[in-house]
């Protein structure tokens, strides 16, 4: 019991800690940003599972997302549905990550 | 008192077991009730003699039981095992489970805390399948360590580190170690790695590491320069022992990066190769490569098939280019060549005696060139099943292409989950340019490759196949199909929808007098995220982690 206690707050920590405040998110509309987002796209091999534009494996173009669900997926990973992807905090660095937020976001639905 | 019933139990299940029934004698028939190894017998076959359903009653197989295997991360991969009335499965994130065998109940469950490096790697995680042997169950973890287990109890004995996963690019196991007599031996993932592959040899006893092949040779010739530092290579699908010959035959995995060969100039040993090492020390008996100089990412992992055939032992061998290397098992010399598929392009041809590639297709820099087949292969690393009653070899073959395109890329083993490949996909697939449909199972003697059958395909299989003496061939689709086959004719008599995609091996056993179908079922794996675009029928396949047991109604 204590046990599942101390691994709830742990993980209410590292939630708390992706949570970024507004001020903190770069401005992701800047085409410099979005196009070294596409270079570390395709550099990074997000490529691999999501096509050279997005539109491949799994369509990310497809998807209704937010910069900040976005900047969490690339940090922490996606597992559940039977897909994974690789989590890269700590390999890419936040500078990195929002950069590919920056390009992911540039082709979803939302940007339209 | 209670270890006596327990005995008496046992000793009871094993009567019953063996009053099942009493297939004909001969290789591959050895141990009818069980499936106690990855491909059931030492000779990789994939055939169990049992043969209470056949092409008469197979139309009657009902649901005997289900079991879930809990988290559904890249779905289900394994080929269960099942022995003296218990199976042993193995699940996402290296869960283990022991399940009686007539009615699926958990007899225990184990799961090592794994390191969270490998939330970030490449190959996590998803394994293939467990060993056992000496009283225990064996895995390789997907953080790279060995494990020995209780078979009873599923309770820890041993565990060993034996690949330094956070400095070899998370290098890592994805299939069971092989019992090789008295000792264990363990292949690494490596090929999409900036890594030495290597496979390990460890005491089963104790776990003791007694030593290590390194699959990337130490020699300037075949790697120039510095080009053998990240060389790739590995062994990620489990080997074959031959107790006859103590040797245990691998396969062993393409060199990286995959897609550029510029810095690698030589042959680029023993990457794509056939290793026959001697168990007990690791030392090379004999090696014979099939793809030289690789750039299209045809890993040569599959299975190893023994057989013999007058009066000579063959090894039959495919890689992932399709092309099937028939070997003497003594010294690797070359018998005969063939392709499961006329689609490939990469080369011309291969020589059927020297095994040179003739015309080799080369990959230019930052351009796309169109390469059959895929690098799904042609045919994926899930086994094919031989039935020595048709003289049989039933195989899933993937009949589409892909555009490859190499880029530069920098070495940097701390980049887990950036494939050391030199380009920023697999390729982009497509379907054959000649509008053949993507996949078909196909009927063929092992040694010649003439097809006796054929089944097309609109989604081709990613399943293992499973062979039976009730004259049967089982076979699982991507959409969840699962369908049985007459093994002479090819026709279809009988299909159940599993619920999801079949990516890992059916297998048969018996207990209680009874034969039972044993069907994982549960899409994911790279597979599932690369092929919707080209097959659209898989976008809306669920992902499972399901076992499902067959029987006839008594
Ligand atoms: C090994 C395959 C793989 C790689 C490599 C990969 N992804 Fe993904 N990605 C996936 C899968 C699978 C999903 C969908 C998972 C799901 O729906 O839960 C996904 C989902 C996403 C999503 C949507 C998340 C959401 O909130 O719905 C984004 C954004 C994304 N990926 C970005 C990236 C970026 C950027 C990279 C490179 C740093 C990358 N991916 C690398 C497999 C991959």
């Amino acid at each position: 019991m204590m046990y599942k206690l101390v691994l709830m707050a742990i993980a209410c920590i590292f939630i708390g800690d992706a949570a970024y405040p507004q001020e903190d998110v770069p401005n992701l509309k800047d085409p410099k940003m979005i196009a070294a987002g596409h270079d570390l796209f395709l550099q990074k091999q997000c490529s691999r599972c999501h096509g050279e534009d997005g539109k491949g494996g799994v369509n990310l173009a497809r998807r209704d997302l937010d910069p900040r669900g976005v900047f969490q997926s690339i940090a922490d990973g996606r597992m559940g549905s039977g897909l994974r992807m690789p989590a890269s905090r700590d390999v890419l660095t936040d500078e990195e990550i929002w950069k590919a937020t920056a390009y992911v976001m540039s082709i979803s639905q939302q940007a339209k | 008192m209670g270890k006596l019933i327990f005995a008496a139990s046992l000793a009871l299940t094993c009567l019953l077991s063996t009053a099942t029934v009493a297939p004909a004698e001969g290789p591959g028939t050895e141990d009818p009730n069980n499936w106690p190894q990855y491909n059931r017998t030492s000779n990789a076959w994939r055939y169990s003699p049992l043969d209470q359903i056949n092409k008469d009653n197979v139309n009657k197989l009902s649901v005997a039981w289900i079991a879930q295997g809990g988290d559904i991360t890249m779905g289900i991969q394994e080929t269960p095992l099942a022995i003296d009335g218990v199976i042993y499965s193995i699940t996402s994130g290296n869960r283990v489970a022991a399940l009686d065998a007539k009615t699926g109940q958990e007899i225990w469950n184990y799961q090592p805390k794994l390191d969270p490096l490998t939330k970030k790697v490449l190959f996590s995680p998803y394994s293939r399948g467990v060993a056992v042997g000496d009283g225990k169950v064996f895995i390789g973890t997907v953080d790279g360590r060995g494990i020995a287990l209780d078979q009873k109890t599923g309770k820890e004995i041993w565990q060993v580190q034996l690949t330094d996963f956070a400095n070899c690019h998370g290098c890592n196991f994805t299939s069971p170690p092989v019992v090789a007599g008295d000792m264990l031996t363990f292949g690494s993932t490596a090929g999409e790695l900036a890594t030495q592959g290597k496979i390990f040899g460890v005491e089963a006893k104790s776990g003791k590491k007694v030593w290590e092949f390194n699959t990337i040779k130490d020699d300037p010739k075949s790697w120039p320069g510095t080009s053998g530092k990240y060389g790739g290579g590995g062994a990620w699908m489990p080997g074959t022992y031959d107790a006859e010959t103590n040797t245990v035959f691998y396969g062993t995995g393409n060199p990286g990066k995959d897609f550029i060969n510029e810095d690698r100039q030589g042959d680029n040993l023993y990457t794509d190769s056939i290793v026959a090492l001697d168990p007990k020390t690791g030392n090379l008996k004999w090696y014979r490569q099939e793809i030289k100089q690789d750039v299209w990412d045809y890993d040569s992992a599959y299975e190893v098939l023994l057989f013999k055939k007058d009066g000579k032992d063959l090894i039959v061998h495919m890689n992932k280019s399709g092309y099937v290397f028939v070997l003497d098992k003594n010294d690797g010399s070359i018998e005969n060549i063939w392709p499961v598929s006329d689609l490939k392009n990469f080369v011309k041809d291969i020589d059927k005696r020297t095994g040179e590639l003739i015309g080799r297709v080369e990959l230019p820099m930052n351009q796309e060139t169109l390469i059959c087949p895929s690098t799904f292969g042609g045919r994926s690393w899930n086994s094919g099943a031989y039935n020595p009653n048709t003289g049989l070899w039933y195989n899933n073959v993937l009949d589409f292409c892909g555009y490859l395109k190499p880029v530069a890329q920098k070495d940097d083993p701390k980049d887990y989950g950036t494939g050391h490949i030199g380009a920023s996909d697999f390729g982009r697939l497509v379907m054959a340019p000649d509008g053949r449909k993507p996949g078909r199972l196909d009927a063929r003697d092992p040694f010649t490759g003439e097809r006796k059958w054929t089944h097309e395909m609109d989604v081709p299989g990613f399943a293992s196949v499973l062979t039976t003496g009730g004259g049967l061939v089982f076979n699982g689709d991507p959409t969840g199909i699962l369908r049985a086959f007459d093994a002479d004719t090819g026709k279809v008599l009988w299909s159940f929808n599993t619920g999801s995609g079949m990516r890992s091996g059916i297998i048969s056993y018996a207990v209680a007098g009874e034969q039972y179908i044993l069907v994982p079922s549960g899409w994911g794996s790279y597979a599932a995220i690369l092929l919707p675009p080209l097959f659209p029928q898989l976008e809306k396949v669920p992902a499972a982690s399901t076992l499902i047991a067959f029987k006839l109604p008594k």
